[in-house]
């Protein structure tokens, strides 16, 4: 190790000051902001006690926002199980798991706003999706032959936040299942061999060994991905636009600022996700800080 | 007993195959399902399932039957200016991938191999933005992209005395810059290279030193060549995710003729091209293809880079 103060900081100012003016600033930007009303155009701004905070507080549209974004946590569950469950299936030593690995993470790989798009054309209300079910149904004779499924996937309110969560699940999958393959790869194969030996069964391999070996990358993903959906809201812009009571936390913020041009009342909502952002990030420090 | 061995063997292996491919076919389906529209003659077969996924041509008489057209794939070009936003994909990607790399380089460098006072307190503070959401930094970061522009006119009005704000261009709204200025400077990249410069061996350095390096020629000469394999993976990262980069690039690129393909297509997609699926699904295709023949390549760097960044 040198020591030499003048030379480090030298290379570390590009960085520094693009994180000072893109990072950092808008943190402290948006503090200023939540307790000001903002003028865009010639930039006046002028302090208003906690009247931002009372207006997202008092209004139902935040209520909702805030209710979707606590919503889609039930996302993280079902996508922390079934990109093990994948993760397992494509760490075989068997031909062809490369070319698996790479289909799954197809979805990651397309831009969101693309892929956005085709989905709409399946939730359409005579798409793809309500297509297919049709075909199954009527061919298990379980719907009458001369009537179309006709679900409004995108459009019923009651539906719509699932809808936008099977798009989360199909775009992330891929993401979650390397994170589980690199966990995966790190348990030696005796220790399963030995169990095989032993006589268990799958169901009992999976669930006593690969759980609680793979524990550290469960506990990292479900965190990641708690933190993933409570900022969700690039698929609502993309899918719903925030039609059909589907507006999430950030989304409001997105809404505030460049629709209503209300950049105080974001910044305050902006606020308020950061700090629960932040919460969980602590408790997850305190989960790895040891690590 | 052999035989029975052999049996639940094979079981086993089709039920794992079988399970591959449907899981498959569940991540593929919309991307497969756009190629055969964007390639069929019209929509008619397209919500047909499962024929739907099999592009179909109509002849003169209006019977249709298996084939291929690409006749959409043309009215692509002519109704959006696809080579415009593919140029402009590439510009903002190169800028980003370049930016990313030096500026994570350079920072890394000292972060792991030099002390300096003051290290351990801004490694921390880098650190702690990963946890920040970058999502609610979009409204301030869009507040000083705008004042950037206003200083650059004004600053053409003081040296040049023009007041036609031009210069606006180049660092304000709607320029290449703003697209990627926020993000060139992460604590992802700073992180990914310091683990790969902590990773060199002292005596590489220290042989390099008594040979009369400077900390500069070290670091070109010793330092990048040996962290090739991490530099590429930051590269193909940064490239990619500021490809397919949707949201930051559509708040600040509202001029159509600078925007890249993920908000172009997009916007034109939604808009004036709704009416038309056929050109929207061919779009859809020839967005996703660059993306998946630079995957096809690299993929090996997606599925094994990854875990030495989680680390």
């Amino acid at each position: 190790m040198k020591n030499s103060n003048f030379l480090a900081y030298f290379f570390l100012a590009p960085a520094l000051i693009f994180m000072g003016i893109f990072v950092f600033w808008p943190v402290g930007f948006n503090t200023f902001l939540a307790f000001h009303n903002y003028e865009i155009a010639g930039g006046a701004t002028e302090w208003n006690n906690f009247a931002n905070f009372v207006r997202i507080w008092e209004e139902p549209l935040f209520h909702q926002a805030v209710k979707n974004s606590l919503l889609f946590l039930i996302v993280v569950p079902v996508i922390q199980l079934a990109s093990l469950l994948i993760a397992k299936l494509v760490n075989n030593k068997l031909p062809g798991m490369t070319f698996f690995r790479a289909v799954y993470y197809i979805p990651v790989i397309t831009a969101i706003s693309i892929a956005g798009v085709v989905w709409t054309f399946v939730f359409k209300y005579d798409g793809l999706l309500n297509e297919f079910l049709s075909t199954i149904l009527h061919f298990f004779h379980l719907y009458p032959q001369d009537k179309l499924v006709e679900i409004q996937w995108l459009q019923e309110p009651s539906i719509a936040m699932y809808s936008i969560m099977i798009f989360t699940f199909w775009k992330g999958i891929g993401y979650y299942m390397v994170l589980y393959l690199a966990g995966l790869q790190a348990i030696p194969t005796e220790v399963e061999e030995a169990a095989i030996l032993d006589g268990a069964n799958a169901w009992d391999r999976f669930w006593r060994i690969t759980v609680p070996m793979v524990k550290p990358t469960i506990l990292l993903c479900t965190m990641l991905s708690t933190i993933g959906a409570l900022k969700v809201f690039q698929e609502v812009v993309v899918l719903t636009d925030g039609k059909a009571e589907t507006y999430t936390a950030l989304f409001y913020v997105y809404d505030q600022a460049f629709r209503n041009y209300d950049f105080g009342v974001s910044a305050a909502a902006g606020l308020v996700v950061t700090f629960f952002c932040m919460v969980l990030a602590a408790i997850q420090f305190r989960f790895f800080g040891d690590k | 007993m052999l035989n029975k061995k052999v049996l639940n063997r094979a079981l086993v292996l089709s039920a794992q195959y079988a399970s591959l491919l449907a899981f498959g076919l569940f991540t593929t389906f919309p991307l497969l399902w756009a190629a055969a529209f964007g390639l069929s003659t019209d929509g008619s077969v397209a919500y047909r399932f499962p024929q739907g996924f099999v592009p179909h041509v109509a002849d003169e008489n209006g019977v249709y039957s298996i084939g291929v057209t690409f006749s959409w794939i043309h009215r692509v070009f002519v109704e959006i200016p696809f080579t415009q936003y593919f140029i402009n994909s590439v510009i903002i990607t190169t800028m980003a991938v370049i930016g990313t790399v030096v500026i994570s380089v350079l920072a890394a460098y000292p972060l792991a191999r030099m002390k300096f006072f003051g290290r351990n307190f801004i490694f921390v503070a880098i650190i702690v933005t990963m946890m920040l959401p970058a999502e609610a930094s979009i409204v301030p970061n869009y507040i000083t992209i705008k004042n950037f522009g206003d200083f650059a006119n004004w600053l053409q009005l003081v040296l040049t005395g023009s007041d036609e704000g031009t210069w606006r261009k180049f660092i304000g709204l709607n320029s290449y810059f703003s697209a990627v200025a926020p993000s060139v400077a992460g604590a992802f990249g700073i992180f990914l290279m310091k683990q790969a410069f902590e990773a060199v061996p002292q005596d590489l350095i220290d042989a390099a030193r008594v040979d009369g390096a400077t900390e500069m020629q070290i670091l070109w000469r010793v330092m990048l060549p040996v962290t090739a394999p991490s530099i590429a993976a930051l590269g193909i990262f940064t490239l990619v995710n500021t490809w397919n980069d949707f949201l930051w690039p559509s708040v600040v690129l509202r001029a159509k003729e600078m925007q890249p393909l993920a908000v172009g297509v997009f916007n034109d997609l939604t808009g004036p091209l709704s009416g038309s699926q056929n050109t929207l699904m061919a779009a859809i295709v020839l967005t996703v293809i660059p993306v998946l023949v630079f995957f096809a390549f690299t993929q090996r760097y997606f599925i094994s880079g990854m875990d030495g960044a989680v680390k």
